[in-house]
Parts: structure tokens; C-alpha cells; sequence
């Protein structure tokens, strides 16, 4: 690079090195202030050189400090030893006595200090709302959890630092306590301790930082580090944590916002990747701290890839209706198609809507039977407050409302689903009912019985004795699915009310009111099979006379006929056209 | 070298190092840091020695404080390895070995493959001169840390 300087050096330079043996070579010597070329001696030892400089920057030898490359260079030492050549450059720093330095070579960074002072400025909320915030829909439980974070160390500051391992568990319990209590949450926001704490920024910051779920979370993902230290972002949080009101006033502003995005096309697809970008690891941290509570429904079985998606995002899928199979809803016309549809319709998600991945096609189907569903189940019987946390949290039911709103809106979000896209089939299905759908979602009585978690678990028990049907006589499924006559009395004989069923058929749609006379079929021709229950009409009764018609007929296969009956529910001819079809000859 | 990353071509280690060697010989930055190889010998351009001056207006000024940085084999797309030789009190240095946790260095806790010795350099002077750092009280002048 600089080797050839030295041998062409024309030098008129007058201040002539000692040793005159070597070469002359030209060294920049660089304060922060000053910048002086020095020749010396290729030779020279560094404490000829502190001479020159002493003599050039007129400061005392013992003053100067030299660097070169990272290294301090020694009185002792010659340049030729740290490899100093022409044209290169030296650090000076001149020592002085008094701190209020001049060439301590760092004023000249002062200006850059306040920069750097500014842009570090971190007021940390307790709350990660803003990397939710454009996520938005924050589920409610789940900002909890994150709080909490803050307030476990809160606790673990003011327990003037005590042993990990109980302000864990401590932390979970008020976890648990926060989140099925949001009065409490407001109690302790309230609590002067408390918004002493929140106001001053560096303490937050450092008990944010301090949660190894958050360190983890910041490596994972490094722009909740920049979050947090923004410090505009971060007094807005604060400012959000501390007023409650304001909190839900600025979650319905996002949820607006964002379901003016979902129409925007594409639009659907940067919202998810905005949430599965952030949201995602605020989740799976947020889970790690509370035992089941936010994210149950990643884990359901069925639809193991893009289980994970739904639940994470805000809600897509309209509320489907629990108790109609809308998608098999002209029962006439499934016939054998039926069991085809209620596989593809088993393929519901499970979503925070739907926290059951309740697939109105599907019951008794194979997606319950699977056992994440039993246990989401159990759960969900266990914490109804799970449920009601879920369905109240604010986003769902303006998401709801808007959906009702505009079906456009809502089946432009149903086609853009990319759950739905694989599935055409799925699609139309949910297409056509969409309306159906969206009334339902504003039956506030739905909503009650979907929180109600004594009607939850009379669905648990309805879906059990489904699976038990389904072991016992695997024949009259298909066939019950395909039931459905408008005619039987939907109060009838049937003893298995059950307080899910009131609601929806109170519901004047019709297809409800097909899969509410389903079911009631299916208990009574479960009650048929099961032994001839003295109260239950079975399908050999209701059709006798058909029965005996078709008999008369010649056909003589009282099973086949049943079933051609119940299929076509009751119709002769269609039922004649059936066993026909089905013969060979 | 800035171009390199700006063009999306990744630049070997071997050239990478090469460059900051040079830039580090030439006073590269603003005379408040320095860097250079440890050893001229070391052929594979890993062990390297820092300098920072510390900071006017802080509890660091006056002091030159010398490190040392060790590029591994997977630099620049990993970070250098950082400790600081001469004991200091700062915030993500390990008080007993020197060892500086690039992750609490903001500006260096996402390290990416176009930063490189004088940025670190320069953004742990940056650090020292924060408000948390810039009053903590410090060991006396020319205590080396042991090992």
C-alpha cells in the first residue's frame, strides 16, 4: 500500500530524525481537534517520535498518548515494531491534568452525545400494546399476560428481591386473578405505587427488560427492542395503560381501521403478516407465562398447519352456527354427497371465534373427536371465564358488526381466507350461508350460549353421545345426516331438549330449524336403535305406511327400504327411485 | 465497503478484514477510537485490538480504554467477540472478565453483516456516553481485568 512512499521521499522536511540511517517517512498524527503530518524516521523509536509531536502540538511528552491500530504505543517501542509506515495514522491523545479536557480528543463528540442521548431516551410500558397495537383487536386476555410481565417484576422489586421461584408462581396466580377479573386490573393500575412506577420511564424500562420472556422475545424479535425504545411510542403506551377508557377507545379505532383493511385487496395479506410478524412471538411469549389461558386453540388437532394461523390473527371467520349444519342444509339433495361434505366441512379451524372449531356439518364428526378438541373442551368448561373473555373482547364485536354490515365485506374476507383457499368446496358452502351466518352472529342468544359454559358442556355431552352413536350403529349416521324432514313436529316426542338447542330455534332461519329437526331425528332414531324407546318415534313408525306401500310394491328389503325412506324422508317415489338405483339389476 | 453491502454482494471475511485493517491504520473514525491486528502474524485476521478514548463529560474521560476483539470465523455475519481489557464500570460488561454483551448495546444488539469493528468501537463509546452509564463510578485508572 504506503511501502513505496519511502523510497522516493524528496525531503526538504527539516525536522530531521536522529537517525538519518533509515528512511523518512510522513506520519499523520490525528487528534479530534488537530491533524499535524509528522516525519520521522522509519527507525524511530516512539519516544523520538513523542518529540516531535511534543515539539509539533506543543504539549509535554508525558502528556501524549499514543495509538496505533488499537494499541497504545509504548516509550520503549520503535514504529517500525507496530508496523507504522508512511502515510499512515496515529491517535494522539494530550493528557492533562484537569478533566475538562482540551485535546482529550472528546469534546468534538459532545454534539454527538445528545444524539445519542435523545434517541436512547426509553420509556418502556408495562404494556407491549403498541406492537399489538397495529395487530390490534389486542386480545384482551392476553394483554393481561403482558402485563403481568411488568407487574411480576414490579413484584419482585418491591419484595426487595426475593427468591425467583415464589414471585413466579406468584406472578402466574395474579395472572390468573387479572385475567378473569378485569375490575382488579383497573384497581391496580389505579394504585398511586403504581403509576409512580409507570411514569418513570427508566424503571419500566429496565423491568421490561429485566423478564427474561421479554429478553427472549426482543432477540426473537428485534423490533420490540426499538419499540421499546421509542420513547414517543413508549409514553403513549403508558399513557394507554393508565387510562383504561382510553385503552378501549383506541382498540375500537384499530379495529375500524383494520377492517377498513381487510377490503383493501391484499390487504388481508399484510394484516397476517403483520400478525404472525409480531404477534406471534408476543403470543407464544405471553403463553409462556400463563398456563393455557390465551392461545389454546394453536395446538387442535385436524388442521395442524394452519391451526396455529387463526387463532393468532383477529377474527376472520364469521361465528359459524353451532348448532345448523347449513353446509349439508338441502338434506334432500346431499343424499350420498353428505358424508363427502361433512369431511371437507370438518375442516373448519378452530379460531378465537370459534374456540370449538364448532363445524356445523361436523358433529360427531372426526374434528371433535380428536384429542385437542377434548381437552380444549374440558378446558373450556373448566374456565368459562376463558370463554367470555374471548367473546367480549371488544374487537369480535365490532369485527361482528361490520361484517353484518357489509356482506360484501364478509364474504370478500371468507374468499380471501386463506384457510378457505385450498377449499373450494368449503367456500361455497360457507358462501351461501354467509347470511346466515352473519344473522346468527348478532344473535346476542348465541353469544350468551356460547359463554354459557352449562351449554357448553350439554354440547360436550351431545358430542359424546354422537361419538357413542357413531361406535354403536354406524350405519344411521350417514343416514341421520341426510334427514331432515320438514314435517316431523320439531317439538315431537323427543325427550333430549337440551338448553343449546332453545336458543337457535328460536332462530327463525330455516336451516336451523332443518338441523334442529336433524338432531331431534337423531335422538330419536338414536332412541329407535337403541332398544325401542317407548317414547321416541322411530322411523320404522313414522314411515309404516310407506313401509308397507313399498312392501306391496315387492320390494321386499325392509332394511334397504327403512333407509330409502329415511333418506328420502319419506317420500315413495323418490324413495322406489333409490332402491332402484341402488340395485344392480 | 460500504458499497459492497449496498450492492448485495457479500464480501468475504478475509476482504472485510483486510479493509478494516487498512481503514484502522489510516485513523479511520474521528481520532476517538482505534483499531488494529494484535498480532501482524495472524494470518487468519482474527484477533484484533480496540481503543476508545473515553468520552468528555462522563465519568470515562481521560481514560483510554483497550480491548480486545476477536472476529470469528463467521464474521461478519456474526458479531465480534468484545471485552474490554482495562476494568471498567459500564452497563453490559461483565464486571469480572470485561466481556461486553453486544446485546445491550442498542445499536449493536442486532448485528448486522455490514457493521464492523470501528462501528462497534464507536457505538461502545456512544453507550458510555448514556445517562446510565455516563455517572457510574469507576474502578481506578489502570486496572486490567485478569484473565
Amino acid at each position: 500500500m504506503a511501502e513505496q512512499g519511502a523510497a522516493d521521499l524528496g525531503n526538504n522536511n527539516n525536522n530531521k530524525p536522529e537517525a538519518s540511517e533509515g528512511t523518512i517517512i510522513k506520519v499523520t498524527v490525528k487528534t479530534p481537534k488537530d491533524k499535524e503530518e509528522i516525519a520521522i524516521a522509519e527507525d524511530a523509536s516512539v519516544t523520538q517520535f513523542k518529540e516531535e509531536i511534543s515539539k509539533r502540538f506543543k504539549a509535554k511528552q508525558d502528556q501524549l498518548v499514543l495509538i496505533f491500530a488499537g494499541k497504545i504505543l509504548k516509550d520503549g517501542d520503535s514504529l517500525s515494531q507496530h508496523g507504522i509506515k508512511d502515510g499512515l495514522t496515529v491517535h494522539l491523545v494530550i493528557k492533562t491534568a484537569h478533566k475538562a479536557a482540551d485535546g482529550s480528543s472528546t469534546s468534538a463528540s459532545s454534539s454527538t452525545s445528545t444524539q445519542a442521548g435523545n434517541s436512547s431516551a426509553s420509556s418502556p410500558a408495562a404494556n407491549p400494546a403498541p406492537t399489538t397495537v397495529p395487530t390490534g383487536s389486542g386480545q384482551a386476555p392476553t394483554q393481561t399476560p403482558n402485563i403481568m410481565s411488568g407487574f411480576g417484576d414490579l413484584a419482585s422489586l418491591a419484595g426487595l428481591g426475593m427468591g425467583s421461584a415464589n414471585f413466579m408462581e406468584l406472578q402466574q396466580q395474579m395472572q390468573r386473578q387479572l385475567m378473569s377479573n378485569p375490575e382488579m386490573l383497573s384497581q391496580i393500575m389505579e394504585n398511586p405505587l403504581v403509576q409512580n412506577m409507570m411514569s418513570n420511564p427508566d424503571l419500566m424500562r429496565q423491568m421490561i427488560m429485566a423478564n427474561p420472556q421479554m429478553q427472549q422475545l426482543m432477540e426473537r424479535n428485534p423490533e420490540i427492542s426499538h419499540m421499546l425504545n421509542n420513547p414517543e411510542l413508549m409514553r403513549q403506551t403508558m399513557e394507554l395503560a393508565r387510562n383504561p377508557a382510553m385503552m378501549q377507545e383506541m382498540m375500537r379505532n384499530q379495529d375500524r381501521a383494520l377492517s377498513n383493511l381487510e377490503s383493501i385487496p391484499g390487504g388481508y395479506n399484510a394484516l397476517r403478516r403483520m400478525y404472525t410478524d409480531i404477534q406471534e412471538p408476543m403470543f407464544s411469549a405471553a403463553r409462556e407465562q400463563v398456563s393455557f389461558g390465551s392461545n389454546p386453540f394453536s395446538a387442535l388437532g385436524g388442521n395442524s398447519d394452519s391451526g396455529a394461523q387463526p387463532s393468532r390473527t383477529e377474527n376472520r371467520e364469521p361465528l359459524p352456527n353451532p348448532w345448523g349444519p347449513p353446509n349439508s342444509s338441502n338434506p334432500s339433495e346431499s343424499g350420498g354427497g353428505t358424508t363427502g361434505s361433512t369431511s371437507t366441512s370438518g375442516t373448519t379451524n378452530p379460531s378465537v371465534s370459534n374456540p370449538l372449531g364448532v363445524n356445523p356439518a361436523s358433529l360427531g364428526n372426526g374434528m371433535f373427536n380428536s384429542p385437542g378438541m377434548q381437552s380444549l373442551l374440558q378446558q373450556i368448561s373448566e374456565n368459562p371465564q376463558l370463554m367470555q373473555n374471548m367473546l367480549s373482547a371488544p374487537y369480535m364485536r365490532s369485527m361482528m358488526q361490520s361484517l353484518a354490515q357489509n356482506p360484501e365485506l364478509a364474504s370478500q374476507v371468507m374468499m380471501n381466507n386463506p384457510l378457505f383457499s385450498g377449499n373450494p368446496q368449503l367456500q361455497e358452502q360457507f358462501r351461501s350461508q354467509l347470511p346466515i351466518f352473519l344473522q346468527q352472529m348478532q344473535n346476542p342468544e348465541a353469544l350468551s350460549v356460547m359463554t354459557n359454559p352449562r351449554a357448553m358442556q350439554a354440547l360436550m355431552q351431545i358430542q359424546q353421545g354422537l361419538q357413542t352413536l357413531q361406535t354403536e350403529a354406524p350405519g344411521l349416521m350417514p343416514s341421520l345426516m341426510t334427514g331432515g324432514i320438514p314435517g316431523v313436529p320439531t317439538g315431537g316426542a323427543v325427550p333430549a331438549e337440551n338448553p343449546a338447542s332453545s336458543p337457535s330455534s328460536a332462530a327463525t332461519n330455516p336451516a336451523q330449524q332443518q338441523l334442529m329437526q336433524q338432531m331431534l331425528q337423531m335422538f330419536a332414531g338414536g332412541g329407535g336403535s337403541g332398544g325401542g324407546n317407548g317414547t321416541s318415534q322411530t322411523p320404522e313408525v313414522r314411515f309404516q305406511t310407506q313401509l308397507d306401500q313399498l312392501n306391496a310394491m315387492g320390494f321386499i328389503n325392509r332394511e334397504a327400504n327403512l333407509q330409502a325412506l329415511i333418506a328420502t324422508g319419506g317420500d315413495i317415489n323418490a324413495a322406489i327411485e333409490r332402491l332402484l338405483g341402488s340395485q344392480p339389476s | 465497503m460500504a458499497a459492497a453491502a449496498g450492492s448485495g454482494v457479500v464480501v468475504p471475511r478475509s476482504f472485510r478484514l483486510l479493509e478494516e485493517l487498512e481503514e484502522g491504520q489510516k485513523g479511520g473514525g474521528d481520532g476517538t477510537v482505534s483499531w488494529g491486528l494484535a498480532d501482524d502474524d495472524d494470518m487468519m485476521l482474527t484477533h484484533w485490538n480496540g481503543m476508545i478514548i473515553g468520552p468528555a463529560k462522563t465519568v470515562y474521560e481521560g481514560r483510554i480504554y483497550s480491548l480486545k476483539i476477536d472476529c470469528g470465523h463467521r464474521y461478519p455475519e456474526y458479531p465480534p467477540m468484545v471485552r474490554f481489557v482495562n476494568k471498567i464500570n459500564l452497563t453490559g460488561v461483565n464486571s469480572s472478565t470485561g466481556v461486553v454483551d453486544l446485546k445491550s448495546v442498542s445499536a449493536l444488539s442486532r448485528w448486522k453483516n455490514s457493521y464492523n469493528i470501528k462501528m462497534v468501537l464507536q457505538e461502545l463509546r456512544q453507550h458510555m456516553m448514556m445517562k446510565e452509564n455516563s455517572r457510574l463510578s469507576q474502578p481506578p485508572e489502570g486496572q486490567v481485568y485478569s484473565n
